[in-house]
């Protein structure tokens, strides 16, 4: 409603020029448009040029991108191909679910980061009603409940986005991939906030059980994973430019919510 | 601000959001129905290949290939010939209707939510529309614009553009090598199995 309203602003502002003194207008005219209606226009000129990216390292991330591929062909993807033989897709859809919400420290840290607390608020209660009327996050009761649907999910790499902080030049890392400096701290920061990671670090791994739960993790996120990861290549003329420009616009538009 | 001045911007802020919901509503009805087709037609296609060729001629109808092709090559495009750009239209036309339908499973129908639209300017809508496929949810914006009728011009999924991932790799080919690069770049990537 908020992003509707603004929308309309610079459209009365024009309206009001049209027909009234200029001292009117002067007081509707300042309001910014916002910074994701610029790029709207941008994307849709005929011929502007394209987004500058930063890649001084290219030849590098190339070659990085070029042996993560056969990495993820390797050993990824038969290990996510017998994941999804041996667990029917209900399961799944469960085990996800329940890793999801176990990532609530992540969404709503971060969400108290960036000051949005309204989201924050919603996401105890998504948190609360996954856990207590879902089976400890198993069933995502909270789809069925309207408000709270549809809350984005916020990061630590977003927050340092709406902190203003620039991605700084693009890296491609091995195994995962596309990422910036500010996207590698945001990854720590994630990592962190992560309980399915808290046993592994407390203990140091060195038991017989605790690197159970992040390992599952990993491997209950691979086929989603290498999805996305094949969308973004299919049907492109250079694999490596389309995937580059996948992660920058899917990260603008994350930290844009 | 005196009341009289309050209650002048009040009507103007109704005026101005009259004045653009009405292309934004005829706009998104358009979508509607054209998507309905799409899926319509999709759910009694028997395989990957024969949803692709159910559905060319629909997604023809609906979705301004030329516009998007033009957008796609970027600044460059001024420099094709026209055969040139008849040639990479037809090649770009191929690659998207191919990404578009690599991702439908024939017969499983998603559930779309279509929420407010927006006129980002005159003549252009974006619908907003929440997607449930497979279990997961998606956001994508479609993009119209008034070409005669209502047509796609781009759809933008989780905030990636289709048009802006194409251009900043064909921008790139013709920075190489001119339109004769950016064609058989298409040409590469059609040829290629997808």
């Amino acid at each position: 409603m908020k992003t509707a309203l603004r929308l309309l602003m610079p459209a009365a502002a024009v309206f009001l020029t049209d027909c009234t003194s200029s001292k009117t207008a002067s007081t509707a005219a300042p309001t910014p448009a916002p910074s994701s209606q610029v790029a709207t226009t941008d994307a849709l000129d005929d011929y502007g040029s394209t987004e500058q990216v930063s890649d001084p390292i290219e030849p590098l991330n190339r070659a990085t991108f070029t042996l993560n591929h056969g990495l993820y062909n390797a050993i990824f993807r038969p290990i996510s191909k017998g994941y999804t033989a041996i667990t029917p897709k209900p399961v799944r859809q469960g085990v996800d679910n329940a890793f999801e919400n176990a990532k609530f420290p992540m969404r709503f840290v971060n969400s108290g980061l960036q000051g949005k607390f309204d989201r924050a608020g919603k996401e105890v209660q998504k948190f609360g009603v996954n856990t207590f009327t879902g089976f400890g996050g198993l069933i995502k009761q909270s789809d069925r409940i309207p408000s709270l649907t549809d809350v984005p999910a916020e990061d630590t790499g977003q927050t340092l986005a709406t902190w203003g902080l620039g991605h700084g030049p693009y890296i491609v890392l091995p195994i995962f991939g596309p990422s910036s400096p500010r996207e590698v701290v945001g990854l720590a920061g994630d990592y962190a906030l992560n309980p399915v990671n808290w046993l592994f670090k407390l203990r140091g791994g060195a038991e017989k059980t605790e690197w159970i739960p992040s390992a599952v993790n990993t491997v209950r996120s691979m086929p989603d994973q290498l999805d996305k990861y094949d969308s973004s290549r299919a049907n492109s003329v250079d694999p490596y430019v389309s995937v580059r420009s996948v992660f920058y616009q899917n990260r603008k538009a994350a930290s844009e919510q | 601000m005196n009341s009289r001045a309050f209650l002048f911007v009040l009507c103007a802020l109704a005026y101005s959001s009259l004045a653009w919901s009405a292309p934004a509503s005829e706009a998104e009805q358009y979508l509607r129905k054209a998507v309905d087709e799409v899926l319509a037609t999709s759910d009694r296609a028997s395989s990957p290949s024969a949803l692709a060729e159910k559905v060319r001629p629909i997604l023809h109808r609906h979705i301004s290939f030329e516009t998007m092709a033009r957008r796609a090559v970027g600044p460059g495009w001024r420099q094709f010939t026209p055969d040139q750009q008849k040639k990479a239209t037809q090649l770009f036309t191929t690659l998207v209707i191919r990404t578009y339908s690599s991702k439908f499973t024939p017969g499983e129908r998603p559930v779309m939510t279509y929420q407010p639209a927006v006129a980002p300017a005159a003549g252009r809508v974006d619908v907003p529309t929440k997607l449930v496929y497979h279990g997961s949810r998606y956001s994508v914006t479609y993009r119209l614009e008034q070409e005669g009728s209502w047509k796609i011009t781009d759809v933008v999924i989780e905030g990636v553009s289709l048009i802006a991932n194409y251009r900043t790799q064909l921008d790139a080919k013709f920075k190489s090598g001119g339109a004769p690069a950016v064609i058989s770049s298409l040409e590469q990537s059609v040829s290629r199995p997808s």
